[in-house]
């Protein structure tokens, strides 16, 4: 608790440089899961070791609980997982977006927006997840995806939705309104271009959450089935044996870890600043 | 875990006009609060009413999903019969939401009380959510109002970063990576949960891994709200005058800073206790932990409506007096003064 000087450091929107050093880490990963599989040195479905064999049988992460190459199937597992995920986050955003500015626009269809997330708070994500992949069995990732979709709508619709709430209040809004532009053209032309960087926030934050929903379900046996590589069923496969290979779990744990984090530093980066100056205590 | 947002500005909007209705004008302070618990039972029902309309869009139902093999179609016909199958979604609902005010959760699948079934674990996943609920806001409190003593500076944008992080990873992530340091590496405390003669963990050291997976999701998710909701508040005039006025630092957080954050920060833990029963399913399986999680998981598997309706049920309800806990915070806060 030193005599504090007043902060200086103005709180306007991080430069560009910046946000790419932050938004790097992130898009690498990505990259490199989605190449993963190219990069494979094993098959991922054929042993080459012992089960839980040691991390130097001729493989550089051990096996796994079927003897297979833990890092064939680690640079193989991320793809689909990636890929559901970004999915998830462009049919949220968008969705999310149309609705949310609607919902700015329109004050009536705002209130029942508001209603329907409240209701969606009280129904645990995870719950919701079970519900959905357990009523379509064969729907595997796309019923995860759907519910995932399903149940990420409301909140963000709130996002946007505050966020186009002062852009809708504005003289320019108004003027447009009164000049009689159409509601599309409002919501195209007017609103959509002040909320950029909110959106590529929200965009970000619903890839973590699709990441987020779609391993945990992958977890719980819901989406991918055993034979597959999937980080998160790896982890589920292969707790058994940590003991006789950690990497067989470690690994997998650590690349969840890091595309999470990664990609959601990324998302904070490019978050619009806090507009109000904080008062130095 | 259902997004990372907060929800708070615009329920604080949808509060506005009740201050103006009949009752409130009389009562002021009682209408209010009726107001607010009549509209969050009314949202309970509307979820359960979801729920189960959900589970009856699913493909198979309860007698298909707990059949024995060889059993014949007039066998199976009967198990409808007998489990009340045959009757129409709507009445069934109506039969069971007479029931729930006399503590009456139905009867699962497998012919048992949903009450007895829930008995055992229930108390178990209660314990250890409640002990993650006041471990991550005890957390986020501490780390929330350190980096907001020092706003931009090394401790704020290290909290800020690491809150972040921490929100991002899945629960399990947390467990695997748990595991590895305190069970596997130094051997510190127990990888799995055994379950004592009572149905409640053997020893207090097996709650303190899935203790510490659930709650530092939430850690992270709490210090941002709580840390976002001191900087609304540091931007107030007050708090600029307190300091004009030479109050300790201290002073400001707890008398000044605080109290007027209280609102978001109830809101944030109300949201918490959703994200911690989702992730309990998650965490009670990997750590073998006998809660609900694993008898939900069971439930679903078996389209056993009443069971998951049941467990829906509590943890909405728990949910919805936290929310309400909220809102009562909110009144109290920002005005609603009689």
């Amino acid at each position: 608790m030193t005599g504090s000087t007043p902060d200086t450091r103005p709180r306007t929107a991080p430069g560009t440089a910046r946000i790419l050093t932050r938004a790097l880490p992130a898009l690498l990963l990505v990259l490199l899961a989605l190449v993963g599989p190219l990069l494979a040195p094993h098959a991922t479905d054929r042993p080459v070791t012992m089960p839980y064999g040691g991390a130097d049988d001729g493989a550089a992460l051990g096996g796994d609980l079927l003897g297979r190459d833990v890092l064939s199937r680690l640079l193989s597992g991320g793809t689909r997982l990636i890929a559901t995920a970004l999915a998830i986050a462009v049919v949220v955003t968008v969705a999310a977006t149309a609705i949310g500015i609607l919902a700015a626009l329109r004050p009536r269809l705002g209130r029942w927006v508001e209603r329907a997330a409240d209701l969606a708070i009280l129904l645990p994500a995870v719950l919701g997840i079970l519900l959905i992949a357990l009523a379509w069995p064969s729907g595997g990732r796309l019923a995860v995806g759907a519910a995932a979709t399903v149940l990420g709508i409301p909140y963000a619709v709130r996002i946007v939705a505050a966020a186009a709430a002062p852009v809708a209040a504005t003289g320019y809004l108004e003027t447009a309104a009164a000049g009689g532009e159409r509601l599309w053209y409002l919501v195209v032309r007017e609103v959509l271009p002040n909320l950029r960087a909110t959106l590529l926030a929200l965009f970000g934050l619903r890839f973590v959450e699709g990441v987020y929903v779609v391993s945990v379900a992958a977890f719980l046996q819901l989406g991918p089935q055993p034979p597959e590589a999937d980080w998160a069923l790896m982890i589920r496969e292969n707790a058994p044996g940590i003991m006789l290979n950690p990497w067989a779990v470690a690994a997998p744990c650590l690349a969840i870890g890091l595309l999470a984090i990664s990609v959601n530093l990324a998302a904070e980066a490019l978050a619009p600043a806090r507009p109000t100056p904080e008062t130095t205590l | 875990m259902a997004g990372p947002l907060i929800p708070a500005p615009a329920a604080r909007g949808a509060g506005a006009p009740r201050a103006q209705s009949g009752p409130a004008r009389i009562l002021p302070g009682a209408g209010r609060a009726a107001w607010l618990v009549l509209r969050r039972l009314g949202m309970l029902t509307l979820l359960l009413a979801a729920v189960f309309a959900a589970i009856e869009v699913l493909p198979g139902d309860a007698a298909n999903a707990t059949s024995e093999r060889g059993e014949s179609a007039a066998d199976m016909v009967a198990r409808r019969a007998a489990l009340g199958l045959d009757r129409p979604v709507a009445e069934r609902f109506g039969t069971w939401m007479t029931g729930l005010p006399t503590g009456d959760l139905g009867t699962t699948a497998h012919g048992q009380p949903v009450t007895t079934v829930l008995a055992g674990p229930f108390p178990n996943t209660l314990l250890l959510g409640t002990l993650a609920l006041a471990l991550s806001i005890a957390g986020a409190l501490a780390l929330g109002s350190w980096a907001a003593l020092r706003p931009g500076g090394r401790v704020d944008r290290t909290v800020a970063a690491t809150a972040t992080a921490a929100f991002a990873l899945p629960e399990f992530v947390v467990s695997i990576a748990l595991l590895l340091v305190f069970s596997l590496w130094t051997g510190w405390l127990p990888a799995v949960t055994l379950t004592g003669p009572d149905g409640a963990p053997a020893s207090w050291d097996m709650l303190v891994l899935p203790l510490l997976a659930l709650a530092v999701p939430q850690i992270g998710w709490n210090t941002r709200i709580v840390r976002g909701a001191l900087a609304d508040q540091a931007a107030l005039p007050h708090v600029r005058a307190a300091v004009l006025d030479g109050l300790t630092r201290r002073r400001i957080l707890s008398h000044h800073m605080l109290p007027g954050a209280l609102p978001a920060i109830a809101v944030g833990t109300a949201t918490s206790a959703g994200m911690l029963l989702g992730g309990a399913v998650v965490v009670e399986t990997l750590f073998n932990y006998p809660g609900v999680g694993a008898v939900l998981a069971g439930a679903i598997t078996d389209r056993d409506t009443p069971l998951v309706a049941g467990v829906v049920a509590v943890t909405g309800a728990a949910i919805s007096t936290l929310l309400l806990l909220a809102d009562l915070v909110r009144d109290r806060t920002l005005g609603g003064r009689p």
